[in-house]
Order: structure tokens, then C-alpha cells, then sequence
């Protein structure tokens, strides 16, 4: 009997001043391109969830962003997670109306005492994704620091023990990120992953890093994550989420499978280039 | 042009539903009370939220009397998601309210504890064809679709001959039901990419 769901690939979307950006340790390094067009790419429907973090320095694209949320929404049919500024129910409210489906907390959830219990409680567990971001420091027990805003700063806590207080607080995914490894191209950091995933009672999604599809794979063959999102390596290449899954699927992970199934959507808005 | 009302009771964010719908060349409006739902083609109840909150305020706006017209005597075809399949049985373990009792049973709450999966079911699932429906249709006899839900109708435990499609979590419990005109889903259909939008589809085509 089935005691769990199929593991997901995600792909991550990063928003910085309105455009799709890469990124290299948390800082963008080139524009991608229309949030519009990665999202009809990634939709070669193979693709599992769609993730989209706003991650400019200040407030000012977030109405922007809001407008890219709800474009997205409408054409994406995969659950749709979004994250960025997430200080207050307020901006949840914002970012579930216009269609996001969970909400990604980081460093407000480390800041605020009540946010991760107030999200939950109004919207449910399920909609509750806390993104935790680690720097290697061999002072802590798991050999990781848990950081916030954007690596900038060191919480001087455990990366284990803010994610067993996250998922205690109502957390019901953890979105796990070493900073160090972000765009590097290293593949996912599998050591933190595996010391998460020992101690973590709430699905873990590993992230940053991944240059090819056995990266995938090691993360969660090796990792023991439950999902594994990436961004960078999905932009420029064609088919790359369903290149991405057949790979996963023929490595013997129990992925969703995806076939085409002919559906005849004459008004389903799909990017046109000017 | 057919046109397809969804049932709005206030709790369930319509949105990923009417994103869905507007993809396929239909009229679709939203329904904030029963009398909304007078000359519907097709009639969508998708839910989220808790069994008592949702059919206390579904009674409130006239929605149980309208649905009871339409789609029990004029015979409008309906599709109920998530929440929106629980309601059609006789009540749920999650609250004291009776249901629509459509279909013989009560949801149950899946069981936790060691060795017992995670609850709630979050996630993509497979879900294999218990019968010859029309929600089916040119699906795959197992076909994978996105839950979200701690409560379900277990076979064995509800009336079976309504279940369309099973799908397993612990114990194999009614992913899909369907008879006559009457559907539902456990499952988010409009979640479920392309499988998902191919189910609509042929409730759409119904």
C-alpha cells in the first residue's frame, strides 16, 4: 500500500526587478528573460509544481510581481508556490488571490515570532513552504548555519534545529538551499540535504546547484529529499523538464507520469511575442 | 455556447478553477447564491476548507436548494472537487453537519500514527479506473493527479457503485465518483495539468 506521493520536480522561477533572473550565490548574474515565456516553456507539461520568489532588494517591483503572479496563474495548471516580502497576512492574502496555491516564507518566518502559525492557521499547513537557507560553520552540530536575508545575515542557530521549529510552528514543506552552492553548478549540497532530511518530520525540497539531471536523482537517491527544484538549468534548454523527468523516471525514481493527453484549449493565454 | 456556473459558498478560492474553465470556449459565471444557479449547463463545486463551515454556508445562500433542482430534478450536470465530491455523502468524521447524502456514507479522516502515511495526503498520486465512466474518458486505465485532503471515502465503506476511479494511501479509498450526470473528483483536476485539463474536458463534453 502506497504511504506516500510521487516525488516532484519542481522548477524555480527568480524574479529580480521584473525580469527572470539567474542567479549565482543569491545574487543575479543575467536576465533570462518574461516570466510569461519560462512558464510556457516549462509547461512541455512535464514540470510538477512551479515555484516564483521575488527576490529585488526593495518593495518597489512587488506590484509588478503581483501582476506576474496572476499571469501565471492562468497558465499554469501545476500547484504554484510563491514567495518574496512575505511579512504579514496581508501580502499572503495578496499572493493566494492571485492564485498562488502556497506561500514560501524565509526570512520573516526566522524574524517574526507568530508568521509561520498565522499562515498556517488562517490557510492551512499545506500552504505553508519555509524556505531555509545554510551556510557551512563546523561550530554547529550539523556543520550548518542557518541564514536570512538573501545570506546576508547568520542566525547563529542550527540549520536542524530552525527547521524542527519551523515545521513545529506549522510548516508543511521545507524549501532547503546552501547558499554556497547556489548557481554553482556543483549539484545540490547532499550532506546538508542528508542531515536535513534525518531530523526534518515535513517534506523537503532540495535546491541550488544543479547542473545535470543526475543531479536530480542524487538528491533524492542520496539526499533523501522528497523534491528537488532547480532553476537555472532549465532556461535555455529545450524540452529540458521533460528531458529532466524521462531521466528521473528511467533511474527508477517514482515520479508523475506524464503523458500527452490531447486537450483542445482555444482560450488558454499563451505568451506572444511582440 | 454552454454555460458552466461555479458555486461560490465563500471559503474555496474559485481562482485555479475559473483559470481552468476559461480555457475552453464556454460561458462560465460564479454563483454567490442558489438563485444564480437557475439556467446553468453544467454546474462546478470545487472546496476547500472544513466539511461544516462549507455546507452550513452552502444551506445559507440557498445552494442546497438549488442544487437539489437543478441537478437532481433538471438533471445539470455536476462536477464537485475536493470538498465539493465530500459534500454529496451522508455526512464526515470532520464535523456533525449531515452532508447532501447524494451517496450512501460517511468520509472518513485517514488514521494517523506510526508506519501510517502522512496526513494530510499532499502531492501527485495515481489514480487507476474502478469502472467505465464518462470523467475518464481516453484516460489512461492509471493516470496521475494532484490531492490535497485528510479526508476521503474508503471503498468498501461507501456505496461503491458510485466509485469511478481508486486511488491508494494507506488503504484504497474513492478518488473519482460518478453516475449518471453526477460527478466528482477528490482530486484537483485543476491542478493536474494535463490530465487534469483532459478530465474537464469531458465534463465539458457530458
Amino acid at each position: 500500500m502506497t504511504v506516500a506521493t510521487k516525488h516532484r520536480l519542481i522548477a524555480t522561477l527568480l524574479c529580480y526587478r521584473g525580469n527572470v533572473v539567474q542567479t549565482r550565490r543569491f545574487r543575479p548574474t543575467n536576465m533570462v528573460g518574461n516570466a510569461f515565456t519560462a512558464v510556457d516553456f516549462f509547461n512541455s507539461w512535464a514540470v510538477d509544481e512551479i515555484c516564483v520568489l521575488e527576490i529585488s532588494a526593495d518593495d518597489s517591483y512587488l506590484d509588478h510581481f503581483l501582476e506576474v503572479v496572476h499571469g501565471l496563474s492562468r497558465r499554469c495548471f501545476v500547484p504554484l508556490s510563491v514567495g518574496g516580502k512575505i511579512r504579514d497576512l496581508d501580502k499572503v492574502r495578496e499572493y493566494t488571490r492571485a492564485g498562488a496555491d502556497k506561500v514560501v516564507l524565509n526570512t520573516h518566518a526566522y524574524q517574526s515570532d507568530s508568521l509561520i502559525e498565522d499562515v498556517a492557521g488562517s490557510f492551512g499547513k499545506q500552504c505553508v513552504v519555509v524556505s531555509v537557507d545554510a551556510a557551512p560553520n563546523p561550530d554547529m552540530p550539523s556543520g550548518y548555519e542557518a541564514v536570512i536575508a538573501r545570506g546576508r545575515e547568520k542566525t547563529g542557530e542550527d540549520v536542524n534545529t530552525w527547521v524542527l521549529r519551523a515545521a513545529q510552528r506549522g510548516a508543511g514543506e521545507i524549501l532547503l538551499n546552501n547558499i554556497e552552492h547556489d548557481g554553482d553548478k556543483r549539484g545540490y549540497d547532499l550532506s546538508l540535504i542528508k542531515s536535513v532530511t534525518a531530523v526534518s518530520p515535513i517534506p523537503v525540497i532540495a535546491f541550488g546547484g544543479v547542473a545535470n539531471w543526475d543531479h536530480l536523482v542524487e538528491g533524492i537517491e542520496v539526499g533523501g529529499a522528497d523534491a528537488v527544484a532547480a532553476g537555472n538549468i532549465f532556461h535555455y534548454t529545450e524540452h529540458s523538464t521533460k528531458k529532466a523527468k524521462e531521466h528521473m523516471a528511467a533511474q527508477g525514481l517514482w515520479v508523475r507520469d506524464s503523458t500527452f493527453y490531447k486537450v483542445d484549449m482555444p482560450r488558454r493565454p499563451t505568451y506572444q511575442p511582440y | 455556447m454552454q454555460s458552466v456556473v461555479v458555486v461560490d459558498y465563500g471559503f474555496a478560492n474559485l481562482r485555479s478553477v475559473l483559470n481552468a474553465l476559461e480555457c475552453f470556449e464556454i460561458s462560465v459565471s460564479v454563483a454567490e447564491a442558489g438563485s444564480e444557479l437557475k439556467g446553468a449547463d453544467k454546474i462546478v463545486l470545487p472546496g476547500v476548507g472544513s466539511f461544516d463551515a462549507g455546507i452550513r454556508e452552502l444551506r445559507r445562500r440557498g445552494h442546497e436548494e438549488a442544487l437539489a433542482e437543478t441537478v437532481l430534478d433538471k438533471k445539470t450536470p455536476y462536477l464537485g472537487i475536493c470538498v465539493g465530491m465530500q459534500f454529496l455523502y451522508e455526512g464526515s468524521e470532520e464535523g456533525v453537519e449531515p452532508g447532501l447524502g447524494w451517496i450512501k456514507g460517511t468520509v472518513t479522516k485517514f488514521p494517523e500514527g506510526p508506519g501510517k502515511p502522512k496526513v494530510p495526503h499532499i502531492g501527485w498520486n495515481a489514480v487507476r479506473k474502478s469502472k467505465e465512466s464518462r470523467l475518464f474518458n481516453d484516460l489512461a486505465e492509471e493516470s496521475d493527479f494532484y490531492f490535497v485532503h485528510s479526508y476521503s471515502a474508503p471503498v468498501g465503506g461507501t456505496d461503491d457503485s458510485w466509485v469511478a476511479g481508486i486511488c491508494d494511501y494507506g488503504y484504497p479509498f474513492a478518488a473519482a465518483v460518478e453516475k449518471d450526470h453526477i460527478s466528482a473528483t477528490q482530486f484537483h483536476p485543476e491542478k493536474s495539468q494535463l490530465a487534469g485539463m483532459k478530465l474537464i474536458q469531458n465534463f465539458l463534453e457530458i
